[in-house]
Formats: C-alpha cells, sequence, structure tokens
C-alpha cells in the first residue's frame, strides 16, 4: 500500500463517521421540530377534554390492569392498592405472582382477604402452569382484583397469563411499583376510542421518575427534584425522549416501543399475534413490532398512540450498578427485537415501519453505542501515531457538546410549556446546571452498559437464561 | 488585541469544514444562553400567573356570591347586584380577567342548580360576557369556536341553536364533539335531531359521553330510533343500537333483526347483543337456522344470546356444539345445557377426551 | 356564637364551597372549610364538628376515605353528606355502606342542602 491509498482509505473513514453524526444531529433537530408540532396540537385538544365525563360511565369499554409481580412482597400490599383508587369504573387489576420465593402471595392474601376460587382458564397462549390457584377476594371493596399465582416464567410469561385470564376488551400491562394517576386509565383509552379512521392497536404513556417525589397510600402528593445527580441526569433523558423523541415518532405514526412499565393494548390482536415473546428480555419492544408487523400484513390501517401526560411514576435506578444491568438489558432486547424481525428492514412491502421507523431503529439506536466506541478506538489510533489535529478536535468536541446541551434545555422548555411538573423555585436552574453535566455523569455509564450488553448477547448466550428465569422479573420500564 | 487577531487569523486559515463547526458552536452557544434566559423568565412568569389567577379567582368568587345573595325578592336587579355588574362587564374587556370570570361562573354552574343557577346564567348575560362567545364562533382557529361551544353548552344558552347547528359537519373532530354536546346537554333528546344530517363518523367516545349526558335526564320518552338504525351512517347505527338497549326499546326489533344482516360484522354483533338483552326470541330461530354461515364471533355472540334465551328445544344444536372447535363456544354450550338439563349434562362426561372438553366439563361440574 | 353547631365542608371547588358557607352560616352554623380530603381530616379532628359535608371525588384523600375515617378510625357517629356527580351510582352506594347519612347529587340547589342540613342536626 502507498500513501496515496492509505489517505483515501482515511478520507473515506473521516467522510463516513462525519456523515453519520451529520444525519444523527439532522434527525435530532427533525425530531424536536416535528414533536413541537404535535405537542401543541395536543395540548389544544387536551385542553377542553373533560375527563371526567366519562370516567365515570359504566358504558365506557372494560380494561384489565395485568401488573406481573417477583419477589415484590416488600411494597406489593400498598402497590396493589395504588392499582385499585383508580378512578375509571369499569376496570380490573390482575396481580400475576410468578412463582415469587418470598410472601408475597400470604401477605396478599392476609390484606386484601382473598380466598382461592374456581377458575376456567382459556389458554389461549401458553404459559407455565398455575401455582397455588386463582385468588379473589371477600372483601366487596377489594371486587376489582383477582391474584394469579403460577409457576415462575418470567415477566413475559406472566403477562401472557394476565391476557389469558382477563375478560376485558383492553388490558394495560404495566409494572407493579408504578404508581399510576387516577385518570391513567381513561386518558390512555381514549384514542382507541376517538379514533375512527385507523384501528388504534395500543397505546404507550410516559415514565416519570418518583425518586424524591413524596407519595402516601398509593397517591403522589408531591414532585420533587431528586437529589442524586445520577437520578436527575435519568429525568433529562427521560424528558428528551418522551417529550421530544417520542412524541414525534407519535406523529409520524413510527412508535417501535411502549413502555413495559405502562401500555394499553388492544387485548384481540395482543392473542392474536400470540402475546408476549418469552425468549426476549426486550419483550414489550418486541410484542409492539409483532403487531405492528401483523398490521401491515393483513393490511389494516393502524396507529399505535401515545399520550405525552405525566401519568405513571415509577423509581429509576440510583445507583450506576442497578442503571449498568438495566440498560445492558435494554441493549439486549433492542438487539433481539430487530434481529427476530429482520425481515421488515429496508423492506418497501411493509411501508414506513420498514422504511423509516426500523431503519432509525437500527442505526441510530443499535448501532449508535457501536460507532460511537468503534470511533473512540480509531482515536486512540490516530492519537499513538500522533496523527491528531487537537485544534480540529477540540472544535468538533465543543460542538457536539454545545448541541447536546441545547437539546436537553429544548427539552426542558417543552417540559415547562406543557405538563410543568417541577414548580419549585430553583429548579429550573438546577435542571439547566444538570444538562451541562449530564454528558459527563451518565453518558459514559449507558454507553459502557450498551456496549456490555452487545457483548453479552453475542458472547454470553448463559447469562440471558439465567437472568430469564431467575430474576426476570427485575424492573423492565424499556427502552427510552 | 493580539489574541483576537490571532484567532482571526486562525479562523480563516482553517478548511471550510472547521469553519462551519466553529460557527455552529457560535449559534448553538447563543441558542443555550438565550433559551436559559427565557427559561428562567419563563418559569417566573408562570409562578407569578398562578399566583395571580388565583387571587383574581378569590375576587371574583366572592364578587359572584355577593351578587347571589343580594337579590332581593322581585326578581328585580338589586343596587349592589348592578355595581357588579358593572364591575365585571368593564373586567371583561381584558381577556386574561374574563378568563377566569367565566370559569370561576362555571365552576359554580356546573355544580348548583335552581334559582341561583339562573341568577348566573343572568349575570353572564348582563355582564355582556356572552358577547365574546359568540364572537368566537366566527374565529378561523378550530380551538377557539370549540370553546366558545363549550362555554355556551355549560351555561346553557339556548338561543344560539341555529348558530351551532351548522358546524355539525365540521372537518374538526373536536369541534363536531362540541355540537353535539351542545345539542344533548340544553335539547335532550330533541337535539338528537343531528343524526339525521350527521355525515361523519360519531366516534366511540363521543356516543359514550352523548349517552351519558341523555342518562342524567329524568325523560324516559325516545324519540323513534328506526329512522337511524337504518341509516347509512355506520356509526349512527351503532349509537341508535345502543338507544335500543338503554333504553329497552322493544319496538324496535324488526328493524333490529334486519340489522343482523348488515355488511358491517361489528354492527351484526352489536345487533344480536341487543336482541339478547331484549330477548327477541325470533332472533334466536333465524340465527340458529344461520348458524353455519356466520363468522366466529357472531357465533360466539349468538351463543351468549343463548345463554340468556335458551329453551329445552334448543338441546339437539347445543350438543351438536359441545364439541366445538372453539373454546368458548364448547363453554358455553356446556354451561347452557348444565343450565336446561342437569340429567343429560352428567351423561355427557365421557363425550370427548379433548383437553380443553375436560377441563371445560370439571370447572361446570364443580361450580 | 359559641353553641353555633359546627360543619366540616370539604369540597375541591372554592366556588361552591364559600357559596355554601354564605348560605350556612346564615342559618346560624359555623362553617369550617377544607379544600382536599386530608384537610378535612385534619379539621375534624381538631373541631370535632357535629355535621360534616364532602364531595366524593377528591384530591389525595376521597371523600370514601374521608368517611372511613371518622367512622373507623375516630369512631365518631357525626352526620355526613356526600356529595356526587353524575354517573357516580357506585361510588354513592360505597359511602352509604362505609356509613354516609344522606347524599346530594350534583348539580343540586343550595336550599335544598340547607333542608337536609337542618333535618340531619335537628
Amino acid at each position: 500500500m502507498n500513501t496515496s491509498t492509505v489517505q483515501i482509505i482515511i478520507t473515506i473513514i473521516h467522510s463516513l463517521f462525519f456523515i453519520y453524526a451529520f444525519f444523527a444531529i439532522a434527525s435530532y433537530v427533525i425530531l424536536a421540530i416535528i414533536s413541537a408540532v404535535e405537542t401543541k396540537e395536543y395540548m389544544k385538544k387536551n385542553s377542553f377534554v373533560n375527563y371526567k365525563e366519562i370516567l365515570s360511565s359504566t358504558i365506557s369499554p372494560s380494561i384489565s390492569i395485568i401488573a406481573p409481580a417477583y419477589n415484590e412482597s416488600l411494597n406489593i400490599i400498598e402497590n396493589v392498592r395504588s392499582l385499585l383508587s383508580s378512578h375509571y369504573v369499569n376496570y380490573d387489576v390482575i396481580i400475576i405472582n410468578d412463582g415469587s420465593k418470598d410472601d408475597s402471595l400470604e401477605k396478599l392474601i392476609e390484606a386484601y382477604s382473598l380466598v382461592k376460587v374456581n377458575f376456567l382458564i382459556n389458554q389461549q397462549i401458553p404459559t407455565q402452569p398455575i401455582r397455588a390457584g386463582v385468588f379473589k377476594s371477600t372483601n366487596p371493596a377489594f371486587e376489582k382484583l383477582t391474584v394469579v399465582d403460577k409457576e415462575n416464567g418470567g415477566k413475559a410469561d406472566a403477562l401472557n397469563m394476565g391476557l389469558n385470564i382477563s375478560n376485558n376488551q383492553y388490558v394495560a400491562c404495566i409494572d407493579v411499583d408504578c404508581l399510576l394517576l387516577e385518570n391513567a386509565l381513561q386518558k390512555m383509552v381514549k384514542p382507541f376510542l376517538e379514533v375512527t379512521e385507523v384501528k388504534i392497536i395500543a397505546t404507550g404513556g410516559v415514565i416519570r421518575i418518583a425518586n424524591s417525589c413524596i407519595i402516601k397510600d398509593g397517591k403522589l402528593l408531591d414532585v420533587n427534584l431528586p437529589k442524586k445527580l445520577i437520578v436527575q441526569a435519568q429525568i433529562l433523558e427521560y424528558l428528551r425522549a418522551f417529550l421530544l423523541g417520542r412524541m414525534a415518532w407519535s406523529r409520524l405514526n413510527g412508535l417501535l416501543v411502549i413502555s413495559g412499565a405502562f401500555g394499553l393494548f388492544d387485548k384481540k390482536i395482543a392473542i392474536e399475534v400470540g402475546g408476549y415473546d418469552t425468549n426476549t428480555v426486550g419483550e414489550d419492544m418486541e410484542i409492539i413490532v409483532r403487531m405492528r408487523r401483523h398490521m401491515e400484513e393483513i393490511n389494516e390501517k393502524y396507529k399505535v398512540g401515545y399520550i405525552p401526560d405525566p401519568l405513571c411514576w415509577t423509581e429509576a435506578p440510583d445507583n450506576y450498578k442497578t442503571l449498568i444491568s438495566q440498560r445492558n438489558r435494554w441493549t439486549r432486547g433492542t438487539i433481539e427485537t430487530l434481529r427476530k424481525h429482520r425481515k421488515i428492514g429496508f423492506n418497501k412491502k411493509y411501508k414506513s415501519l420498514g422504511m423509516l421507523s426500523y431503519p432509525y431503529w437500527l442505526v441510530f439506536e443499535r448501532l449508535a453505542p457501536v460507532i460511537e466506541v468503534v470511533g473512540i478506538i480509531y482515536f486512540v489510533i490516530l492519537m499513538a501515531l500522533n496523527e491528531v489535529r487537537w485544534d480540529y478536535t477540540i472544535a468538533f468536541i465543543i460542538l457536539a457538546y454545545f448541541f447536546t446541551v441545547l437539546f436537553s434545555i429544548v427539552a426542558i422548555f417543552s417540559e415547562e410549556l406543557t405538563f410543568h411538573q417541577y414548580k419549585k423555585k430553583g429548579t429550573g436552574f438546577k435542571l439547566v446546571l444538570i444538562s451541562a453535566l449530564e454528558p459527563f455523569v451518565l453518558h459514559l455509564f449507558i454507553l459502557y452498559a450498551a456496549i456490555r450488553g452487545n457483548f453479552d448477547y453475542y458472547f454470553n448466550k448463559k447469562k440471558k437464561w439465567g437472568e430469564m428465569t431467575r430474576k426476570g422479573m427485575a424492573k423492565a420500564e424499556n427502552n427510552l | 488585541m493580539e489574541i483576537y487577531h490571532y484567532l482571526l487569523y486562525y479562523f480563516e486559515n482553517s478548511p471550510t469544514i472547521i469553519q462551519i463547526v466553529w460557527i455552529a458552536s457560535c449559534v448553538f452557544l447563543v441558542s443555550i444562553l438565550i433559551l436559559v434566559a427565557y427559561l428562567k423568565y419563563l418559569r417566573s412568569r408562570l409562578r407569578k400567573n398562578e399566583k395571580t389567577v388565583a387571587e383574581y379567582q378569590k375576587e371574583y368568587e366572592s364578587d359572584l356570591i355577593t351578587y347571589l345573595y343580594a337579590g332581593n325578592e322581585e326578581a328585580e336587579i338589586s343596587v349592589e347586584q348592578q355595581a357588579i355588574i358593572d364591575k365585571l362587564r368593564s373586567c371583561a374587556s381584558n381577556e386574561f380577567k374574563r378568563r377566569i370570570i367565566v370559569s370561576t361562573l362555571l365552576r359554580l354552574r356546573n355544580e348548583i342548580s335552581g334559582e341561583m343557577a339562573e341568577a348566573i346564567q343572568n349575570l353572564y348575560f348582563q355582564s355582556g360576557l356572552i358577547s365574546y362567545a359568540l364572537k368566537r364562533l366566527k374565529s378561523d382557529k378550530w380551538y377557539v369556536v370549540a370553546k366558545g361551544i363549550r362555554e355556551l353548552t355549560q351555561l346553557h344558552v339556548k338561543e344560539v341553536h341555529d348558530k351551532i347547528v351548522i358546524h355539525v359537519n365540521h372537518p374538526k373532530r373536536e369541534i363536531r364533539k362540541e355540537v353535539l354536546l351542545y345539542l344533548v346537554t340544553l335539547f335532550h333528546f330533541d337535539g338528537l335531531k343531528f343524526l339525521d344530517l350527521l355525515q361523519t363518523q360519531l366516534s366511540e367516545w363521543d356516543q359514550i359521553q352523548l349517552l351519558e349526558v341523555l342518562q342524567r335526564f329524568d325523560e324516559q320518552e325516545i324519540p323513534d330510533i328506526i329512522p337511524w338504525l337504518k341509516s347509512t351512517n355506520e356509526s349512527v347505527v351503532a349509537f341508535s343500537l345502543k338507544l335500543a338497549k338503554i333504553y329497552n326499546q322493544f319496538e324496535v326489533k324488526d328493524a333490529l333483526i334486519a340489522l343482523l344482516s348488515h355488511p358491517q360484522k361489528k354492527i351484526r354483533l352489536d345487533a344480536i347483543h341487543v336482541l339478547s338483552h331484549l330477548q327477541v326470541y325470533e332472533a334466536k330461530v333465524i340465527l340458529k337456522n344461520n348458524f353455519d354461515k356466520l363468522s366466529q364471533e357472531e357465533q360466539i355472540e349468538f351463543f351468549k344470546l343463548l345463554e340468556n334465551l335458551s329453551e329445552i328445544s334448543d338441546e339437539t344444536f347445543l350438543l351438536a356444539h359441545t364439541t366445538h372447535q372453539n373454546f368458548e363456544i364448547k363453554l358455553m354450550a356446556l354451561k347452557i345445557i348444565k343450565a336446561l338439563a342437569l340429567e343429560k349434562f352428567k351423561s355427557l362426561k365421557d363425550l370427548s377426551t379433548d383437553a380443553d372438553y375436560v377441563k371445560i366439563y370439571e370447572f361446570l361440574a364443580y361450580n | 356564637m359559641s353553641d353555633a353547631k359546627k360543619i366540616v365542608l370539604a369540597e375541591d371547588n372554592s366556588t361552591l364551597s364559600l357559596l355554601l358557607k354564605f348560605r350556612l352560616e346564615k342559618e346560624g352554623y359555623k362553617l369550617h372549610i377544607a379544600a382536599d380530603g386530608k384537610e378535612a381530616i385534619e379539621m375534624i379532628e381538631q373541631h370535632d364538628p357535629e355535621l360534616i359535608l364532602t364531595d366524593i371525588m377528591m384530591p389525595f384523600i376521597s371523600g370514601l376515605e374521608v368517611i372511613s375515617h371518622v367512622r373507623n378510625k375516630l369512631n365518631k357517629q357525626t352526620p355526613i353528606i356526600v356529595f356526587s356527580a353524575a354517573g357516580q351510582e357506585e361510588m354513592v352506594l360505597k359511602a352509604f355502606n362505609l356509613g354516609a347519612n344522606d347524599f346530594m347529587g350534583k348539580p343540586f340547589s343550595p336550599n335544598e342542602l340547607v333542608i337536609r342540613v337542618k333535618r340531619l342536626l335537628r
């Protein structure tokens, strides 16, 4: 190889990196603009919806809340109480105790005066068998509650059991430790009832971070900014993802994922496609992709709805260890889903699902950490060869940093103009400060977790299976 | 100065791309600074706004209460009341204040009935607030129109019916919904005449809301729904089916039976459901004779009807379906046989070895 | 004035609270206004009223929980009237099961409320 060939190769590599970065930034800008348009429209429409009017209607459609629980003994009583306090009339709560080894079931039986009942299950989706049985309360105050005790099979398997058991038209699949606001169900069910032109197959909600918030008896009394930097940084991350990213994708009808922590599904379609996939750690993303794929294949017009209101609050990891294992799992979930549905990628038959959503996820979500690491390695090599123009490097780093901060601040803005949850004085300044710090405190760890996820996916298959059976129920509010 | 010149020189001699990077960075930085400054302003304004709104609301609240208790026996407007009317009239010219006044009136109007409710309405007219709502109806912005209609609904302004009913087929869903709510809230069943005019689809959400409003009234005399059951607008048919069920319209059974052959499956399913609720035995015969031609969902819905309307003469039919491949049909067939003829049910124990059959049979036997 | 009968009114609509306060004070009662269930419970514990008026749907703590607190935690038989909006029949039944004495469906006439209050406090 002569020098000029090397020169050409290097130029090509540089151009590829540059093009990737350019499109990544451009996509962020475009998504932010679309989200602004959509948010404005949403706020206008919502400003005069009276949810009180429909919430108490007995002719409103029936919803089942399905909440899998694995070794949640510590908080299960309060969590269930919170789920039972929704203001929607026509709903029930199905708690699936997924082979917990602790005393969750005993506690539930005691607190809610449960008794074992005879229950006929139409096993439309195969699942692990029932263990202790199906329980209902003898106290009419808890008539909405059903508790199912089954053998351990992981979160997806537990949700499938819920799908089999529910008699209702819609199912809300949630994490048991989520706090739902009282009007959450009617807001989530609204798109299903309101849209007449296309079929709504599912709606996704927003996850808000409950750390440091004041919660009593299953109700959110006061919203506070968390004290730990690692949690504060996640708040910004969630704001960006939910208020800018998802809002825009919902406008484009391109949502590929709705949070496993809170999503509402048309039960019939969910069962038709075979329920949740028990072979992935990303079951919440996978089912949406599969439902969309199914709708494309039967050629029916559909949409995945999205409700940006802060309806579901949950604790975020407050230490790096938990955070890394959470993100590791999300990464593997994404890889598994994208691989399983490779067929739709760049396939015209699947219209925007195949030509826009899938490629975007593959290139800018799935591959982003890999490309970033490759870039870093390449840079280190250049450094070793003393080929670095430091002044150019600094210019690019500053550009990237400013853009990141700017994007976070736009997300904060979006929050202030819409839901304005962090009302307290001084919080605004703190949020700005966190935007400046976040790239240092959070990003590197998330990058590390994503790489670990890739590594585990390709070289550590055992880990996956161990996790699926043993602690499959660990919190998985899924990919942002 | 030295540094400045040096930087300028450096910049001018950099490749274009680096120049662009520096320019973009500067643009970003300036944007950040502007946004941060604006954010500070926005947050303090939002906070202040909340306080101001609360203050004004308190003021108008007490004005309203004073107004309501200052009325005299002769139902004329007292001096004190007139003073409040004048005050509100002048405040209403300011949009911010007007919004608070109207919301205060509405908050009370929605909760109380009787003389006081009428007095609030009177105040709404006297203080000229109504003219602003009417102006909103002419706006180009859909949400302004929708809000105007909503306000007029909540304050029971029947006089503007003609101005509102023209929007019944408005392309914007939100406006249509407000129009329908206006008509039904103020004119009850008479308001349903819009169903004759409706060309757009009435969403499920709208239907539920309208039925909720109708159920607030005591009247049980509902208009003739047969023309709506025959409507070419499917959503009107679906809505009328709900009316038929809630108001037990047994006399429309022929129209309901006709819907069993409606081209839309959803309508056929709803029709079976309503016929079951109204206990129309004729429907059972028709569906039974036609059973094999029905879609599976209709078959299931028919079995639900049978649970309600089965007679001993259905036994052969039911027996034939105890081994149906569908779980629900199997379950319902066995369940109905058990209720109808217990001895027969007992004899069916070993009819099939299919796992589902055994499971269902055992479940029914012990329940 | 000291022997005026005390009433705690829990209602999240401040305008309605104010209207009822005026109306009932004209009848010679002493009113304590709570804006939500939490405040209501505090006031009931502090003032030990002769009558409680409460809305069913309130932020934080619902009217049902207020009733349950009075009957089960405080073990008091203070008469309770609940306010409910249209379509909350199920809630009203629950309220009666928990020990409410009377209910008024919104929208209601303040004059009718006065009559019911008088009847319960006779």
